[in-house]
């Protein structure tokens, strides 16, 4: 009756247990049957995938190909071809993320030649329609010492590649561009007056030379046979002193540079020529394109009061081209340079222009000629550093039902029965109300957009705040993807930011409540913006620079009155910042730590409000690497702030209880470092971080530790690479109290009383994949299955259920194991093609991958960053709390119906044949 | 002076001898912030351990005084910590310094006894030194001018973490497959272990059909 037993358990590893009394080989079998894995119809339903190609380093028209495209390299090392009408990608090389794939040169004619590398160079050559590698050849320089200044160009068919030796000479080389034959040996043209101010615009180089009063400005055709050096004074050109050179932006059709950011002269005819037209703005970025009625000058710049303004003068009369003038003060493109310009003749003599604009904060903008936005890209969210899932507020009406029945408010408002009934008459008048409303119609709904970011009925629809490395903060949409909100703040240095749900949207009157604590880009203090995630707009704090660099930032964790947790700073002095400091008085059994990465020193403070301000005290510290140097931290891992246990043990095979040490104090550091005897060791080591106890800890020998290390409920594991056998290997650890539980059930649990060491089961598993992310799923309650979500350098992510993990996998399975459900030991961990939850839709360099749970128990909602941003739902113990997306409604009416009417039926027939009886 | 000694044997051996490369000898030095003239914090006492393998540890601490208990009661009341500063010596002559704390109130409860594990990597280097009260001890009696700290020292060690068990797999495996080439195991399970899911809906069949009958049986007796 036992086995039964467990056999009528509904979850999925009651059937397990069930299976494998019988043979383990069915279990496996089942597994992958079982396992996560979507219909060819739900393709995008849960799912979406945004491709990114990361901040325009070089781009160019393809004007040959029938279908038009933008040909662009990228600060990414990603060479791409974008629409031209849409701006989707319709090709895209990822190369190498070191600087073997930086791109040095993109030339477009009929194909699209790239030079990348550095030192050997690769030169490809690629099909601009569909993106083939058509031919490839590799340069190596002799010497590479300057090989930074180096600069690649293309003219009449030949690769030209220049080395300055600044105040010395220039080395110029040049190369048949398909197959990479020397034309002749390199040329050293003599040239003392270079300098690193000195520009190329192809193919001359130009510099500002010579003493203070007496400078000159020269230039010279690198690729001429004759060495003709062309030169001028500067005061011919410029009165000021101060002068710097910078180059035509966009490929300009001539030779030309910028004066002092005042002028702008060409060469022509190895002469230079001062244009009349003077440079509007000291910020604007210039370019000269080819247009109907000769060269254009245009000019693009992003006025305080104007903001986005743009003109064009004719290059050779000077005049004004008034066709092609914007000045948009509602467009805020911060610091805007044409990247490509192509104007294009009409039958009518008009102008038609197509502008490529990027802007400081790494967005990509197509334009008209008139500044009409064709298409926008948010290439920022290519560096995603931090995310938080924020939960949409309720609607009006449920809030009112919740206030209704919120048991304080309840007490305060309703002291009478009358009271709370003439309350509910209310409500239910309201509920009526909106129901007209919606029959009405849903458009007047629609229009006010505020009302539709309104919570589902199962929370899964919710806001996603990303913050990029640029310093551009966006609002998601978490079902579409679409940008809700964007905020763009120049001086944030994320690198380690933190972002804080200090108030969620469910207390309304008051709104939602976030915080990004970051560093400032100069000084590197810290900085903090607190923002309303459902709108965008900046609130509370605002955007606040502090006088003093951050160590560590906190959240409170009990609310002030107005349900806003409080902010606590602690500053490089040890003094406590708390914002805003009227909670002060809220601050009690507040514990913070500070790692240092680098020295693997790690310090508990504990912060105390001592009646006039908050004082932080060091009360621990730890060494993490012993005495020694060398050793740092590589990966740290608490657990998530939100995460609620609700299973408090593991039920055995013999009917007991296992249960989990869950101390939600713990953290997990992964310290790597050098080794007399192992070369190199990596240490996991889990201390609480309110006593500063170590827990417990584990020791591999010659292994270098990966940043990977996922930390939940009773489990922890750390990824190292095994540098004996040249795999990468994932240790895990599982802490459980024991049979009996120390604490009563419900008893909170205290660091600083706790003494005991829990006990400890470790394993280690051969992981047969390079994995750039980890993450665990996250559930509102932890009940149910928790799996581990690996992304690949495949650009797959898997889903592995924790089952496979788990360190009490035994090797000779006795029966108690098998009724508990525990699969046997296997040391490679099974990573089925079944279990890729993106599944064709490869995602490069995945930098991260976040879970948020839903109000779905079942269900965990899960964002991997990187390259390419992906959304997905998953749901480790199925779905078992919601009906199945393919469930037949149709057949079920139909069958009740059918059962309904054969009922009424056999009752009537009954009748009759009972009269029937009667009358016999 | 006063001085006593506290031993207490740590063996693991054989188990522990094996995770540990190394052997040496350790001093840890404890010093804390009670009744100190000048300074912040002044000696405590200290630890000499002869050899990290077997553990062997005297622990050497000085007695608190009435001026002692005095400010640990200070502490106590403003719910303060009770901190220790810890400076570990081993024979490399590299200086680590540590600190922990534990309440103050905790400290007084349980007679001022704790427990101090000191954390050692395979290198033999000391990586954590925690002090954590004692909850078994009962409370002080207080009136005395000498106090004894009851401090119970253990030496723990790192372990090394496992690795990948292939070896065990293999011979699993292999064990496996020379039981399927000496023919099929026997199956000694007893015949309703084996079949007892034919015999379950045989039997709720027959129970149902059983239920329905009733009514009809006493029919056909009439």
């Amino acid at each position: 009756m036992g086995v039964l037993s467990t056999s009528i358990k509904p979850n999925f590893l009651g059937l397990l247990k069930f299976l494998n009394s019988f043979n383990w080989f069915i279990v496996f079998f089942s597994l992958i049957n079982l396992s996560v894995c979507i219909y060819e119809d739900q393709i995008g339903k849960f799912d979406w995938r945004q491709t990114y190609v990361g901040r325009i380093k070089f781009s160019q028209f393809d004007t040959v190909s029938t279908a038009k495209k933008i040909i662009v390299a990228t600060e990414e090392n990603v060479l791409a071809a974008l629409n031209l009408k849409t701006g989707q990608v319709v090709w895209r090389h990822v190369l190498e993320s070191a600087s073997t794939g930086n791109i040095q040169l993109l030339h477009v004619t009929d194909k699209v030649v790239t030079v990348s590398g550095a030192n050997p160079y690769l030169v490809r050559g690629w099909d601009s329609t569909t993106g083939v590698l058509l031919w490839e050849w590799s340069l190596m320089l002799q010497k590479d010492d300057h090989a930074e200044f180096s600069e690649w160009w293309v003219q009449h068919g030949m690769l030209v590649h220049m080395l300055p030796v600044f105040g010395s000479h220039l080395e110029v080389s040049m190369y048949n561009l398909m197959t990479g034959q020397n034309r002749g040996s390199t040329s050293k043209l003599p040239a003392i007056w270079t300098n690193e101010g000195c520009v190329l615009s192809p193919p001359y180089y130009s510099c500002i030379s010579g003493s203070m009063g007496s400078l000159l400005l020269l230039s010279l055709d690198v690729t001429s046979n004759a060495v003709q050096i062309i030169s001028k004074p500067l005061s011919q050109f410029i009165s000021t002193e101060e002068s710097s050179l910078r180059p035509l932006d966009a490929n300009s059709i001539q030779p030309g540079f910028v004066i002092g950011d005042k002028k702008i002269v060409l060469i022509k005819n190895n002469e230079f020529e001062m244009l009349g037209i003077s440079v509007a703005d000291e910020s604007a970025s210039v370019a000269l394109v080819d247009s109907t009625n000769g060269p254009m000058v245009l000019q693009t710049w992003t006025d305080d009061i104007k903001g986005f303004s743009l003109i064009a003068h004719s290059a050779s009369t000077g005049k004004e081209v008034t066709e092609v003038r914007c000045s948009d003060p509602s467009l805020r493109l911060p610091e805007p340079e044409l990247a490509a310009v192509i104007c294009s003749k009409t039958p009518r003599e008009l102008h038609a222009c197509r502008l490529l604009v990027t802007a400081a904060d790494d967005s990509l903008h197509l334009m008209q000629q008139a500044g009409r936005v064709l298409w926008t890209r948010e290439e920022a969210l290519a560096n995603v550093v931090a995310v938080e899932f924020v939960d949409l507020p309720v609607s009006d009406l449920d809030a009112a039902i919740e206030s209704e029945f919120d048991q304080k408010e309840a007490a305060k408002m309703y002291s009478s029965v009358w009271a709370a009934f003439s309350r509910r008459l209310q409500t239910q008048f309201q509920q009526l109300q909106t129901l007209l409303q919606s029959l009405q119609g849903a458009e007047t709904n629609a229009r006010d957009t505020s009302t539709g970011l309104v919570r589902d009925y199962f929370n899964l629809h919710k806001i996603i705040v990303l913050v990029t490395d640029v310093g551009k903060i966006f609002g998601m949409d978490n079902l579409s993807g679409a940008i809700l909100w964007q905020h763009y703040e120049p001086s944030l240095d994320p690198s380690g930011a933190a972002v804080f749900t200090r108030r969620s949207a469910r207390h309304p009157p008051h709104d939602a409540y976030l915080t990004i604590v970051g560093k400032h880009e100069e000084t590197g203090n810290g900085l903090i913006i607190s923002l309303n995630p459902i709108r965008g707009t900046l609130v509370g704090e605002r955007s606040l620079q502090l006088d003093v660099q951050l160590l560590q930032c906190a959240l409170l964790h009990r609310a002030d009155q107005e349900k806003l947790h409080a902010l606590l700073l602690l500053d490089r002095d040890e003094n406590v910042q708390i914002f805003p400091v009227s909670a002060a008085p809220l601050v009690e059994n507040m514990f913070i730590y500070v790692a240092e990465k680098n020295t693997a020193r790690v310090q508990g403070y504990a912060l105390k409000y001592d009646g006039r301000s908050v004082v932080a005290q060091k009360t621990w510290s730890l060494s993490l690497g012993g005495s020694e140097a060398g050793h740092r931290i590589v990966a740290s891992s608490a657990k998530p702030a939100s995460e609620r246990t609700h299973s408090a043990g593991r039920v055995l095979g013999d009917r007991s209880v296992l249960y989990k040490y869950t101390n939600p104090n713990l953290v997990l550091f992964v310290t790597e470092g050098p080794d007399a005897i192992h070369k190199d060791v990596v240490v996991a080591t889990c201390v609480d971080a309110v006593s500063g106890a170590v827990i417990a800890s584990a020791a591999v020998r010659r292994a270098r530790a990966l940043p990977l290390a996922v930390h939940s409920d009773n489990f922890l594991a750390y990824v190292y690479y095994n540098d004996k056998h040249r795999r990468t290997e994932i240790g895990t650890m599982e802490l459980y109290e024991g049979k009996q539980r120390w604490l009563e059930a419900g008893a909170a649990f205290s660091s600083l009383r706790a003494s005991r060491a829990p006990a400890v089961y470790r394993a280690a598993y051969v992981l047969p994949a390079a994995p750039r992310a980890a993450a665990v799923t996250h559930t509102e309650r932890s009940l149910t299955d928790k799996h581990v979500l690996f992304a690949l350098s495949t650009g797959a992510i898997v889903e592995l259920p924790w089952a496979y993990l788990e360190p009490r996998r035994p090797v000779t399975p006795t029966p108690e194991h098998r009724e508990e459900g525990l699969i046997p030991y296997a040391p490679e961990l099974p990573l089925p093609a079944e279990a890729v939850i993106n599944y064709n839709r490869t995602l490069h360099r995945v930098s991260a991958i976040y879970t948020a749970p839903s109000g779905l128990e079942s269900t965990s909602l899960v964002l991997a960053t990187g390259l390419d941003l992906f959304y997905t739902r998953v749901a480790p113990s199925k779905t078992f709390d919601l009906l199945k997306d393919d469930f037949d409604y149709y057949l079920i009416t139909l069958v009740l119906g059918a059962l309904l009417l054969a009922t009424y039926s056999t009752k009537y027939f009954a009748s009759r044949k009972m009269l029937k009886m009667a009358w016999k | 002076m006063n001085y006593k000694l506290t031993i207490i044997f740590f063996l693991k051996v054989l188990h522990l001898s094996m995770g540990i490369d190394y052997d040496g000898w350790l001093n840890i030095k404890m010093e804390h912030s009670l009744n100190c003239e000048n300074g912040k914090y002044c000696n405590r006492g200290t630890i000499s351990i002869k050899s990290i393998r077997t553990g062997t540890s005297v622990i050497d601490q000085i007695t608190f005084g009435r001026t002692h208990i005095d400010e640990l009661k200070e502490l106590a009341e403003m719910d303060g910590f009770y901190s220790i500063r810890t400076i570990c010596t081993s024979a490399d002559n590299k200086e680590t310094e540590f600190l922990s704390s534990v309440k103050a109130q905790d400290f007084l409860n349980s007679g001022l006894s704790d427990v101090i594990s000191a954390w050692v990597l395979p290198s033999g280097a000391v990586m954590a030194i925690n002090f954590q009260v004692d909850n078994s001890s009962q409370a002080l009696v207080l009136g005395s001018n000498n106090y004894k700290i009851h401090s119970n020292f253990y030496l723990r060690y790192v372990e090394q973490a496992p690795v990948p068990d292939t070896a065990s797999y293999i011979q699993k495996l292999e064990r496996e497959r020379e039981a399927r080439e000496k023919g099929e195991l026997k199956d000694n399970r007893s015949f309703l272990a084996k079949y007892w899911m034919y015999i379950v809906p045989i039997a709720i069949f027959v129970m149902i059909s059983g239920a329905t009958n009733p009514e009809q049986a006493p029919q056909g007796a009439r």
